[in-house]
Parts: structure tokens; C-alpha cells; sequence
């Protein structure tokens, strides 16, 4: 038999004194990040940084604080908030420790909506690739540096982004067609050390067209 | 597409296109592959035949016209959602739901979970060309279900759980009920560790396949089943207890190898520690209210909204405008059959929710289908995929 019924290690349970600690020292590690306790959540830790320390910030939350699992990333729409004034968009990174479950943080990182930018940390956590690639299918943040940064739960012929408060839920959209995945197949080869030496004729977009997603023309 | 191998040698791969509409696919998802041979060199997924708009919807509503929302994320185990979901608003509201209301939800919650691994089991039997196993596994679900539509009026989307507690208390023979599923269980368990463990086509097809390593597990944020397969021994009921988890006694199951037969064997043994819990709390099911009183955050019931102006305000105020959650934004993860199914939820002190976001568990599954696949054989990706469970219900949200 494979499956083992014994415990690896005792589980540890997540007290409310270690949640303090961990918070006090969270808070010191990232405080050469500029990183400040947000009020808005006062159930758990959530800090906030500027975009421009966001990559130094959740390098260090892996490699300091020992946060290996980054379970989330929210994208919110502001326009329209009760008594809001600030950057229209936030994005929420929601990390957690598998062996230490008193550690628990967000980080919030405002953004502009002239300015929808913010740096990706999907080199850093294997699953933050499809999540940024939901947040930008579902608000149209782009996450720079992002190796396939396209739709995920929309398709390519989808124009606008959904979750943003100004698009009218009622709207349909007529799609008709698949994803096109021969490029990210092609990338994925390439990553794996093959070289493509031929492809099929008339299925040869470009880069740019591709990332607009108007394969089809 | 003509190639050049890593080892330097010139090659023709085929490009392979499954789903979205395939058998194997359990709903709608599409992967392809590029094929060297009969072996994967690279595979691709594509998500999203299944996006309903869930996030969108759930912006429209008040924050209890959520609720039958969350019952189409993860389908076989609806009753688990609508808990996940009711515990991160209550955590909100920082109200403590009454003694009986979190007995019946860890037995209905246990109870889901047995259900929804055998269906991801009795799938993969079936896909792997067992049909025995399917049925085995089918045999006390369907016991299952008829408890629920006793329970609950409904098979599937049961929307059982209410923010503050539950939709009603149980029927009269419940536990009669629970504790003949249990033994049921307790027999399709024997008869499919039968047909299963030592059999050689079935060890063939699953010993070693699809195999993840715990590192790359964490990494891609696997949770549930999946990330205790490969010997991490992680469970929120364990780590952050709720609903008095802590009190029960059991234990986390864990694999070694990660690969498909460990995540299907540890699954059944899940099962196993679920049926513990629910006998130990059936035995605590002790008579009391099965939702907190407050009148701010539990509609009234009609014998009161009849007999009491008040009992009548506040029913209409909480039908119309919703129950208020004060304002701000807060994740919270509960453990459902899949993994963590976390809710992040935003308020603006309203009766309807700003935004609210699902973590679903199968969607970081999905996100790392490529690792498990790529230098396997193709008729191995179809093991893999049903090893991880997916729903796409919960997918594409």
C-alpha cells in the first residue's frame, strides 16, 4: 500500500498568539519595503506596498517569512466605492505558509487605471501565471514581464473586461471560437529545449496580434 | 510541426487536440499536446468553456443571493460551498453559528466529502476501464443523495447552508439514515480495496504516473488531496479548526509518491477518516436552535413575521436590502472535498457584496496539468485528469 496513515509532522495548530507574532515580525521584515498595515482588513494582516517594491516585497515573504504558497490574486474595480478616493483598481496577493498555518498575509498593491501596470511575480510562484492571466482577462491590468500573458477564462474574440463595474453585466458577446494554443505549445517546447524547425503554413500569427487576441482576421 | 529534439535529432511531432467536448474531459476543457510517438512532449490547457460569470452575478445580488450561486462551483459536493461561503461572511460579521447548527454542518459536510471522492474515484475507475469500480462507488452515493433530498428538498444544489446557520433542522430518522450511509460506505470501501489494490492493470495504469513532487505541489498552490498525495500533511480543519474540528479525533491522510494512485488511495482513505467523524458527531447532535437569532443577520421565521411587527420589518429589510457586512476586505479558506476553497470577500458596508472572489481548488490543479502529463503517454493524461479532479463547475467559475 502507498497511502499512509501516519501524520509527517504534529499538526500545529494555528494559535492566536502565534498569529501575533508572525504579524509583529511581518511587519518589521517588510517595513524597508514601505510596507504599511492596512486597515481595511481587520480580521488578518493585510499590508500595502507601492507596485514599484512589489517584486522585493514577495521575495522576501518567500524567502524571509517563509510564505510558500500564494493561494490568490484578486483583482477590485473602485469606480464607484462609497467614499473612495484613490487609484480605481487593487490587486490582493493572498499567501499562506503549508507548514506554519499561523502565517497568513495579504498584500495589496494599488494601480491607476491610466497607468493599469504592475511588475508579475510569476517567476517567484509556479501558480501566479494563470492567476494574473485571470486578473488581467477580468480587469486589464497588465502584469509586465509575464511570459503568455492572454485571456484565461474568456475567450480570444471576448472584447472589454468583464469584471470591471462599468461593463454592463447584461451584454452578450458572440464567440465562436477556440483559444489559439499553438504558440504556447511552441513556447512550451521551446522551455523544454526543442527548436521548431517547421510549422503549418497559415497558422503563423505574430506576438502582438496574438496578446490583442485577433488571431482571426 | 517538424522539430529538433533536445538530443539533436529531427523529428515530426503530431499535434494532438482534446476536448472540450470529450468524454474524459469531465465537462468542458481543452488540452493540447504536441505528441512524439505515443509520448507527450508538451502539453497546453485552455480553461473557460464553462465561465457563467459567476464573480459578475454575485456583484448584483445581496449577500445571501450568493448563496444558490456557490452550489454550481464545485456540483458534487454543493453543500460544502454554500458552508465555505456562509463561514467567511460570518467571519465577517464575527458572529459564532449555534452548537447543533456546526454538528449538522461537519456531518453534511463529511458526508459531501464522501461523496464527492468516490464520484472523483468511481470516475477514474471508469475511465480507467473499470466499470466494477464505478458502480461500487456509485452505490452509496445515490443513498447519499436520497438523505440530501430529505434534507434539503434537492439532489445536487442543495443551498443548505445560510449565513448565521442553516436552512432548516434535519428530519425526523436522520441519523438512522447517516449511520446506514456510513455502513454502506463501509462496504463499497471493502468491495473497491478489493477490486483495486492489488490488481495488476489497474497498478499498471496508475503506479508512477503523473507524479508530482510536494516542491512543485506548494508552488503551484495545490491544496486538499493533491498536495497530501505527495506526503505534505496540510489541512485547513487541522490547521485553522473550525466548526470545532479540533475536538474530533482523526487523522490527516497522506501519500508518498504523488502520483495517481496516491491521490485516488488517499481519497478512499480520506473516506475512511470522514466516516469517523461523522459517527463522533452524530453522537454530540444534541437538540438546540440550527441558526443564530439575531434578527440582523437571520430572517425571522413566518410564525414570528405574522404575529410581530418587528419580526416583519426585519424581514423585509433583510430580503430587500441584505444583511450588512461591515465594510472591508478579508480571505478566508475552508477545506472542501477539493482542497481550499477560499472566498475573498469585499464589502462596502452594504447589504451587497463589492466583490467576491472564489480561490477554487481545482483551478491551481488545472494550472499545473502540463507537469504531470508531459513524458507520459498519452492514454496516461486521461488518468492524470481524473486523478485531479476537476469541476469544471469550479473551474471556470
Amino acid at each position: 500500500m502507498a497511502t499512509s496513515l501516519d501524520n509527517v509532522r504534529e499538526p500545529v495548530v494555528a494559535t492566536p498568539e502565534a498569529r501575533k507574532a508572525f504579524e509583529e515580525t511581518a511587519l518589521k521584515t517588510l517595513e524597508k519595503f514601505g510596507a504599511v498595515r492596512s486597515e481595511k482588513n481587520s480580521w488578518e494582516l493585510m499590508v500595502e506596498v507601492c507596485r514599484c517594491n512589489l517584486r522585493a516585497t514577495v521575495q522576501a515573504i518567500r524567502d524571509e517569512l517563509g510564505l510558500d504558497m500564494l493561494l490568490d490574486i484578486v483583482g477590485i474595480d473602485y469606480l464607484g466605492f462609497k467614499d473612495y478616493a484613490g487609484p480605481r483598481f487593487a490587486v490582493e496577493y493572498v499567501f499562506k505558509s503549508v507548514y506554519e498555518p499561523a502565517k497568513r498575509l495579504m498584500v495589496k498593491v494599488l494601480v491607476e487605471e491610466a497607468d493599469a501596470k504592475i511588475p508579475t511575480i510569476s517567476d517567484l510562484y509556479g501558480i501566479a501565471n494563470w492567476q494574473e492571466r485571470e486578473v488581467y482577462d477580468q480587469y486589464g491590468v497588465i502584469f509586465e514581464g509575464h511570459p503568455d500573458l492572454r485571456r484565461i477564462l474568456n475567450h480570444v474574440e471576448f472584447v472589454g473586461h468583464p469584471l470591471r463595474k462599468d461593463y454592463p453585466a447584461h451584454r452578450r458577446q458572440w464567440l465562436s471560437t477556440n483559444d489559439y494554443l499553438y504558440p504556447a505549445l511552441e513556447k512550451r517546447l521551446e522551455s523544454k529545449g526543442y527548436r521548431i524547425l517547421e510549422r503549418p503554413e497559415e497558422i503563423n500569427p505574430s506576438d502582438e496580434e496574438y496578446l490583442q487576441g485577433s488571431v482571426k482576421k | 510541426m517538424k522539430v529538433l529534439t533536445p538530443e539533436g535529432e529531427e523529428k515530426n511531432l503530431m499535434v494532438l487536440n482534446i476536448g472540450p467536448s470529450h468524454g474524459a474531459t469531465h465537462g468542458c476543457l481543452r488540452y493540447i499536446t504536441a505528441l512524439d510517438g505515443e509520448n507527450i512532449a508538451a502539453s497546453v490547457g485552455e480553461i473557460g468553456y464553462l465561465h457563467r460569470g459567476f464573480e459578475k452575478t454575485a456583484e448584483r445580488g445581496t449577500w445571501q443571493q450568493v448563496l444558490p450561486l456557490t452550489d454550481r462551483l464545485d456540483y458534487c459536493s454543493a453543500m460544502m460551498n454554500n458552508f465555505a461561503y456562509c463561514r467567511a461572511v460570518e467571519k465577517m460579521l464575527g458572529i459564532e453559528i449555534p452548537e447543533r447548527a456546526k454538528v449538522i454542518r461537519v456531518i453534511v459536510n463529511e458526508l459531501s466529502r464522501i461523496a464527492d471522492h468516490f464520484i472523483c474515484d468511481a470516475a477514474a475507475a471508469q475511465d480507467l476501464g473499470s466499470t466494477t469500480g464505478f458502480f461500487y462507488l456509485f452505490d452509496s452515493r445515490e443513498q447519499t443523495m436520497r438523505i440530501w433530498e430529505k434534507l434539503t428538498g434537492a439532489r445536487l444544489t442543495n443551498s443548505y447552508g445560510r449565513i448565521g446557520g442553516l436552512y432548516r433542522d434535519t428530519y425526523e430518522g436522520f441519523e438512522e439514515d447517516v449511520l446506514a450511509v456510513c455502513k454502506t460506505v463501509e462496504k463499497n470501501l471493502r468491495d473497491v480495496h478489493a477490486c483495486f489494490d492489488r490488481n495488476r492493470i489497474f497498478l499498471d495504469r496508475t503506479v508512477n504516473v503523473g507524479s508530482m513532487t510536494p516542491e512543485k505541489a506548494i508552488s503551484y498552490g495545490w491544496t486538499g488531496p493533491g498536495l497530501r498525495a505527495t506526503g505534505v500533511a496540510s489541512d485547513v480543519r487541522k490547521d485553522e479548526p473550525y466548526w470545532d474540528y479540533e475536538t474530533y479525533d482523526w487523522n490527516v491522510v497522506t501519500g508518498t509518491r504523488g502520483d495517481v494512485f496516491d491521490r485516488l488511495m488517499v481519497r478512499l482513505a480520506e473516506a475512511e477518516e470522514s466516516l469517523k467523524i461523522i459517527r463522533q458527531a452524530l453522537k454530540r447532535l444534541a437538540p438546540g436552535p440550527v441558526s443564530v437569532e439575531d434578527p440582523r443577520v437571520r430572517v425571522p421565521s413566518h410564525e414570528r413575521v405574522y404575529q410581530d411587527m418587528e419580526a416583519l420589518a426585519g424581514r423585509f429589510k433583510s430580503v430587500f436590502e441584505g444583511i450588512r457586512v461591515p465594510a472591508g476586505e478579508y480571505y478566508c479558506g475552508t477545506e472542501t472535498a477539493n482542497g481550499e476553497l477560499g472566498f475573498t470577500l469585499v464589502s462596502d458596508g452594504s447589504g451587497h457584496p463589492w466583490r467576491v472572489k472564489v480561490r477554487p481548488p481545482c483551478f491551481t490543479q488545472f494550472a499545473a496539468f502540463h507537469e504531470l502529463v508531459e513524458g507520459g503517454l498519452i492514454a496516461d493524461s486521461i488518468a492524470c485528469l481524473s486523478s485531479i479532479n476537476i469541476i469544471a463547475g469550479e473551474l471556470d467559475r
